[in-house]
């Protein structure tokens, strides 16, 4: 593991190094803010019944009510990071972000397990609903009297009270039907992809919206969080460089290039950068064998005629597959005919 | 009504300074923060709804007198919808596409025709019934994302790709993607459909991109999904050095489309018809950077070179 890491980091270029950088450092401020974030941790199972009508982000990280919507600008911010510095694909605009409010309202713990129950019986039902061939509203409808009853069950399993107000059950049923949405467009796969990326940067958002750190902002002035955020999603939207997952995108170009150059400088030189190319990718860039044609008229003599002839490899043996060499290493020439032209027949 | 006509020549003085683009580094690429910000300075809010319907494109582009595929019938109303009789209207092979379809859905393809039955490339029959229903759904919005409530049948004649480039493909139609700044065409590939990707030019799924040298119009790689390749897996044809027939054609539709339209950064889709030569089939307002990777080229330098100032 170690070793891989060490040779895809001599294998980077300069180009890939600077916002490597960049992004390590933006990585370990978020992570120093999360860790505050759980460090402020009181309970993470306490459910909302057992505070006693005090409100959950109170009871657990000391955040009064009247100040969630003070953390809202941060979660904004984290979110604008996200989309255009690192670029992250979430679901919707800021659910992420109303996701990690959610979270806030129902438990650090619960807010996760009742989001994920209430996509999972949403997934199961979805497809019946669509069946009914309803509107968007009423699809949306339906999905919150679900998502209720998902509450009240999961109330009777744990036997308490859970709480919970009307917004994380929005959120939830919003949630549900992106991700069908998701699903239906690029399928299970880049969706699941997707819904895990949504999910992480909600934990990320939550936690930092917690920590010491913007508690402290809030306490200071009310006026203050705002306006600070304000400021960095305005620097950070005229942000026109390459998202970090670009520079993961377009990283061929340069390590190519590099190869080239040095190619040209020396063409002895071993191809340092890349691993010695097996057999399978040999073959796997490699020009189909020509001849096998099948002759059925005298019109297939024709030249430039395409022939296309299907013909299934039944495995039987696994030798067959393994590439077959002589003594010098040559590859061994195939007894078939090649019938380049009629004179050939 | 002659200005519209008259032909604005190709830029050759920028397209020469594309030729070194020595720029190494993170800034000759574009990325999509960039492109968007381009789309945002250039391509007028008007221009890109017109973009996006093929029809008002197509009307568009005719009025410049750039090159398009024919029309069969455009079918926007029920009313119309009644009055069309698809044995009496349609030609032996045609393509019917949704005006605001998106990524190749709802089109249907017909390549021949026995009485009053025509068959799909795969050789499925394709019965009246058959084919008015598709329409009804095309018309009723059925493949136009979920904001359309209604839209519009494009029926066009079936486009034979160029024999030069169908001896490369097994089946399929390839389809050039020029993007240009202006008048100016900076980069270019063509989309080679393989057997895997089931005839259709779609990079995703995993159709050919090559990437073509803007002034010899010649390919100078191919990938499949990230992997060059310098043959066809299909047909084993050599695919680099390949020279697009009508090059010089090519560049002087993809230069003038932009502005036809109204858009200024704009990526032109062409392909190459066995009679007609080079024809614009859509204009996208939205151009995807894939290209870059495709061509190992940085769209950013490119811009720049057209005098374009990054700040």
């Amino acid at each position: 593991m170690i070793a891989r890491l060490r040779q895809t980091w001599e294998r980077a270029t300069p180009q890939v190094k600077r916002p490597f950088y960049v992004g390590i450092t933006v990585g370990f401020v978020l992570a120093v803010l999360v860790g505050l974030g759980i460090a402020n941790t009181d309970s993470f199972f306490a459910l909302p019944s057992s505070l006693e009508g005090v409100a959950t982000s109170q009871a657990i990280w000391g955040l009064k009510p009247s100040n969630l919507l003070m953390v809202l600008p941060l979660g904004a911010f984290l979110v604008v990071l996200a989309r255009s510095f690192v670029g992250v694909k979430a679901f919707g605009l800021f659910t992420p972000m109303l996701i990690a409010v959610a979270f806030l309202q129902i438990g650090p713990v619960m807010g996760p397990v009742v989001l994920c129950s209430s996509v999972l019986v949403g997934m199961i039902v979805t497809p019946s609903l669509l069946k009914l061939r309803m509107t968007r509203v009423g699809f949306l409808g339906v999905l919150i009297s679900l998502i209720v009853l998902v509450l009240v069950a999961m109330q009777l399993i744990f036997d308490v009270a859970l709480q919970v107000d009307a917004f994380p059950v929005i959120v939830c049923a919003l949630c549900v039907e992106r991700w069908w949405k998701q699903w239906g467009k690029d399928g299970a796969k880049p969706a699941a992809k997707m819904a895990f990326n949504t999910f992480i940067l909600a934990v990320i958002i939550e936690f930092v919206m917690v920590s010491d750190f913007a508690l402290a902002l809030i306490e200071a002035s009310p006026l203050l969080m705002p306006a600070f955020t304000a400021v960095a999603i305005g620097i950070l939207g005229r942000y026109r460089g390459l998202r970090l997952s670009e520079i993961h995108r377009f990283a061929p170009i340069w390590l190519e290039r590099r190869r080239k150059a040095r190619l040209s400088a020396n063409p002895d030189q071993l191809e340092l950068d890349l691993e010695p190319i097996t057999d399978e990718d040999r073959r796997a860039t490699a020009p189909p064998l020509e001849g096998m044609w099948v002759i059925d008229s005298p019109a297939d003599l024709h030249p430039g005629r395409r022939r296309r002839v299907p013909q299934p490899i039944i495995p039987n043996k696994e030798a067959q597959f393994e590439p077959r060499f002589d003594a010098l290493g040559r590859p061994l020439k195939h007894n078939a005919w090649i019938i380049r032209s009629a004179q050939d027949v | 009504m002659f200005g519209l006509l008259r032909k604005k020549p190709v830029n050759y003085d920028a397209l020469s300074k594309l030729r070194p683009p020595q720029l190494d580094g993170v800034d000759e690429i574009l990325g999509i923060n960039m492109r968007n910000a381009l789309i945002q300075k250039y391509n007028p809010r008007s221009a890109i709804e017109r973009a996006r319907d093929k029809v008002a494109a197509k009307v568009a582009l005719e009025a410049a007198g750039i090159a398009c595929t024919g029309t069969v019938a455009v079918i926007d109303s029920h009313q119309k919808l009644a009055e069309f009789k698809a044995s009496r209207d349609m030609p032996d092979a045609w393509a019917i596409k949704p005006a605001r379809g998106s990524q190749g859905d709802g089109i249907l393809l017909a390549v021949r025709r026995e009485g009053n039955t025509w068959f799909k490339g795969s050789g499925a029959p394709l019965t009246e019934e058959t084919v008015m229903h598709h329409i009804q759904k095309v018309v009723d919005g059925g493949f136009s994302g979920d904001s359309a409530a209604e839209d519009a049948a494009l029926i066009e004649p079936l486009i034979i790709a160029d024999p030069a480039l169908s001896r490369i493909v097994p089946e399929g139609l390839p389809d050039l993607r020029v993007i240009s700044l202006h008048y100016t065409p900076l980069m270019a590939m063509v989309r080679l459909p393989t057997l895997e990707s089931d005839g259709k030019a779609n990079l995703h799924q995993r159709a050919i991109g090559a990437g073509i040298d803007m002034v010899t119009g010649k390919i100078t790689r191919a990938v499949v999904k990230g992997t060059p390749i310098t043959h066809h897996p299909d047909t084993g044809e050599l695919l680099i050095g390949f020279e697009i027939p009508g090059w010089e054609r090519v560049l002087e539709l993809a230069s003038r489309c932009g502005p036809a339209v109204g858009l200024g950064y704009c990526g032109a889709d062409i392909v190459l018809d066995v009679n007609d030569g080079p024809l614009v089939i859509e204009v996208n307002a939205h151009p995807g950077i894939e290209i870059q990777n495709i061509c190992q080229a940085g769209l950013k330098v490119r811009i720049a070179a057209t005098g374009e100032d990054f700040r």
